[in-house]
């Protein structure tokens, strides 16, 4: 019994770990970019299948990995029905719009389809969530998630909307509940999901990084609301002689409004490129520390350094990619025009270029979703496996199965609308 | 994800082929029963027929031809059994029963053969999807706009035509001019008006239109003319100054009133429309796919629009002969702007010419069209004149006399 215990060690209770080899990411990554080009993106179903595969496969907790059960075929299957709702709709749309449109009611028909679209693509992604957590199998039993989505949808687009509309300073409130309403409905066997992470708590230690970003503008806005001449712009505005625009200038200055927006849209772009990876560790932590199934709760132990580590690895990497493109493109394009000559009209040597400069940005788009995928997205979710602990694990070894697999239109309809899905 | 046989236990796993009865083989593995999430460190007996599952007693068992590989870190062999609502998995570590197991069932696929065979299919498959989408794209799309045009109503095409036009014209006036951007209502101007109306009232009998033509001669230097869904036409004044007779004129409006009876410009939404499907939904939804999009969109465009093209040449030759004009006049009219764009050097110009093989090539299809017989100008030698005059007025300035109308 001692090797088949050596061979087969028993469980630490509550670590988690991240077993895959990012060299053996990358292959995948870059083979599945290659086929993806080749096949204009047709590929990506069995593309998508074979990443989460290699992703779930590779995460393991308590000694146990998780295990991907979804087909390609299931994924493409979702897409072609998505296909047939979303062109009856699509027409429909069209239609209204060419019917109404050009009378008053253009406005009001494009804000209409553009609810109707934020609504289907929240659907789309609470579906797309439920055929991954039914394909997704630990220790023998599946997770599941139960629950209309409409309902879900409608709550999302209520609470994206107080989001954008207080400038994001709801957002934490916004996700908290959101995550809530998800992890209610989520169940790993007869073990019932929920979500423990405050708004107020992500909103303290947000607002820094607010008040960084949003805060200059805001700041702005007001300084110039300040210094305007109410009065006399609503007066003019009334008159509706010349703009209010000159006036505006007229009163401040065009030069010191330029001068004030540029640097506040300077300070608070600079802010958000510096802060990104602190927003994103702080968000990671704060969700994955807010997971609970029945009685095991999670750890997150997710540093700042770790992240700022990630994303500078990433410009590592992207800035040399970028530089040995544009040099071959570059060596590419003159050894092209060399060859051709001049003798063979211009419009011979205008579609070789534009045919070159196409393959470029194909090379260049691919390439830098390919390196961000795995230097980032993929360092990320590492990051955040081997930074957690969980705690009451002994759980997960008694939990009964339930459940059965969903269909994939989740995933098709996110897909075809362009929301992330696959 | 196979796990390989180290060769020195190669030789311990039969050969399934030579043996009636092969040896069983017997190793540790984890089991999970797909009821319960509990753990069974259990023993498993890889037999002739199947695997024996046993923990103290017989847990389960097995037969090959249900066995599934299911995904798996390196280093073990996951597997499940096929048709089954239940996910019972068993976990396998030791590479020599793990390499007995994958040589004993089929199913399994050792080194992956199968699959990479379906993954050639599908690739090749994809490739041949792809190929059918361009050919729907180059004579699907436009033989099924040809069938859809007669279901869309004159009226939303004239609402659309009203629409088009209110941007159309803000973006050909430049200088911003408003109302004074058409030709025909300043002073010395009414006469050259009349002409025109004398020319396109001539055009219109003869075609035969659903609805109304509205011609306008705008202060643009171009020699240019474009014709809007519902009837709307503008000639640039650079057209009028380049036209040598009225037929010249006559036949480029005879072009357009084509665009116009062919329901080009509701032809041309409804191309657009199903390009942006075929291509935008179907295709590409990667990265860096967006502008492989682009480039076949604008591609199958302009090949549309050379049809287009010479479809409206063909009409204008048909009704420059029904109303006794010189249907080669087009085709004189078309040498000449392009030619105008070399300048006055003679070998330039014969260069230019073949360096536009459309135009050459048009020219060409008018000449063979047209019945070669001796015509009558379709306008007099004062109404030409006249119309020669419809833009001499000095553009008054549209911002001073109405403001905001220009924009």
């Amino acid at each position: 019994m001692t090797t088949a215990e050596a061979l087969n060690p028993a469980p630490s209770a509550g670590a988690a770990n991240f077993l895959g080899k990012e060299a053996a990411y990358w292959r995948l990554r870059i083979k599945g970019a290659a086929l993806l080009m080749v096949t204009l993106g047709l590929y990506r179903f069995w593309f998508a299948t074979d990443v989460r595969r290699f992703l779930w496969s590779n995460t393991e907790i308590g000694g146990e990995t998780l295990e991907y059960t979804g087909l390609a075929t299931e994924l493409l299957g979702g897409f072609l029905l998505a296909i047939a709702i979303l062109v009856p709709l699509y027409t429909a749309i069209a239609g209204t719009a060419l019917a109404l449109a050009f009378d008053k009611a253009e406005e009001a028909t494009a804000a209409i389809s553009f609810a109707v679209l934020v609504l289907l693509g929240q659907f789309a992604l609470y579906r797309a969530r439920r055929y991954r957590l039914t394909r997704t199998v630990f220790r023998g039993v599946r997770f599941d998630q139960h629950g209309a989505a409409w309902p879900y949808a409608l709550y999302a687009l209520l609470w994206w909307s107080i989001a954008v509309i207080t400038l994001g300073l709801a957002y934490p409130w916004a996700q908290a509940s959101l995550q809530r309403f998800k992890m209610r409905h989520t169940c790993y066997g007869d073990l019932l999901g929920s979500f423990e992470g405050s708004g107020s708590a992500l909103f303290l230690r947000g607002l820094p990084i607010w008040l960084l970003v949003v805060g200059p503008i805001v700041f702005a806005f007001f300084a110039l609301g300040a210094m305007i001449d109410w009065d006399a712009l609503s007066r003019v505005t009334a008159d509706g002689e010349n703009g209010p625009l000159d006036l505006l200038a007229g009163n401040i200055g065009f030069h010191r409004i330029f001068y004030i927006g540029a640097v506040a849209l300077g300070t608070s772009i600079i802010a958000a490129v510096l802060l990104y990876p602190l927003f994103q560790a702080v968000t990671w932590r704060w969700w994955i520390s807010g997971l609970r199934f029945g009685d095991v709760s999670v750890n997150s132990r997710i540093s700042i350094a770790q992240v700022y580590r990630i994303y500078l690895r990433f410009i590592l990497y992207i800035v040399p990619f970028m530089l040995l493109v544009m040099i071959v493109g570059g060596v590419c394009v003159f050894a092209g025009s060399a060859m051709i000559g001049s003798n063979h009209g211009s419009a011979l040597v205008q579609l070789v270029s534009s045919a070159v400069t196409l393959g470029l940005y194909v090379v260049i788009a691919l390439g830098a979703s390919t390196i961000y995928q795995v230097v980032v997205t993929f360092a990320m979710w590492r990051l955040a496996v081997q930074s957690a602990e969980l705690s009451g694990a002994t759980a997960l070894a008694a939990v009964r199965a339930s459940g059965l697999p969903s269909s994939a239109l989740g995933e098709g309809l996110a897909d075809a609308l362009g929301v992330g899905g696959i | 994800m196979t796990i390989a046989l180290p060769p020195e236990t190669a030789k311990t796993v039969p050969d399934t082929a030579s043996l009636a009865a092969p040896e069983i083989v017997r190793g540790a593995a984890v089991y999970f029963d797909g009821t319960c999430s509990a753990r069974n460190d259990v023993a498993v007996e890889a037999g002739a027929a199947g695997l024996r599952i046993t923990a103290h007693r017989v847990l389960d068992e097995w037969s090959y031809a249900e066995l599934r590989r299911m995904s798996s870190p390196e280093g073990v062999l996951r597997l499940g059994r096929s048709g089954e609502t239940l996910l019972a998995r068993l976990e396998i570590r030791d590479t020599v029963l793990a390499g007995t197991i994958e040589e004993r069932a089929e199913t399994l696929d050792r080194g992956g053969a199968a699959e990479r065979r379906l993954r050639r299919k599908v690739v090749a498959l994809s490739l041949a999807a792809g190929a059918s989408l361009i050919l729907t794209a180059i004579f699907g799309v436009p033989v099924l706009a040809s069938r859809i045009i007669p279901f869309v109503p004159l009226a939303a095409e004239r609402k659309l035509g009203d629409a088009i036009d209110k941007q159309i014209r803000s973006a050909l006036d430049t200088q911003h001019l408003g109302p004074a951007f058409a030709c025909g209502a300043g002073t010395g101007e009414a006469p050259g008006r009349a002409a025109l109306d004398t020319l396109v009232r001539k055009l219109e009998t003869g075609a035969a239109l659903p609805f109304r033509l509205n011609v306008e001669v705008v202060r643009r230097s171009e020699p240019n003319a474009v014709a809007l869904p519902g009837g709307h036409v503008y000639v640039d004044e650079g057209l009028i100054a380049t036209a040598q007779t009225p037929d010249e004129l006559a036949g480029v409006l005879a072009h357009e009133i084509g665009h116009v009876a062919y329901r080009d410009g509701t032809r041309t939404v409804l191309q657009t429309a199903g390009l942006s499907f075929l291509f935008g939904m179907m295709l590409g939804d990667f990265i860096g796919g967006g502008a492989v999009v682009i480039a076949a969109r604008t591609v199958l465009k302009s090949s549309y629009s050379r049809r287009v093209e010479s479809a409206a040449d063909a009409y204008s030759v048909g009704l420059m002969e029904d109303i006794g004009g010189d249907p080669r006049a087009l085709g004189n009219i078309l040498a000449r702007i392009v030619a105008d764009k070399a300048g006055d050097d003679k070998d330039r110009r014969m260069k230019i010419l073949l360096d536009h093989p459309e135009t050459r090539d048009r020219i060409a299809a008018i000449d063979a069209l047209a019945a070669s017989r001796p015509t009558m100008p379709l306008l007099n030698a004062a109404d030409w004149s006249a119309l020669k005059q419809i833009c001499s007025a000095p553009p008054a300035k549209g911002a001073t006399t109405a403001p905001g109308d220009g924009r």
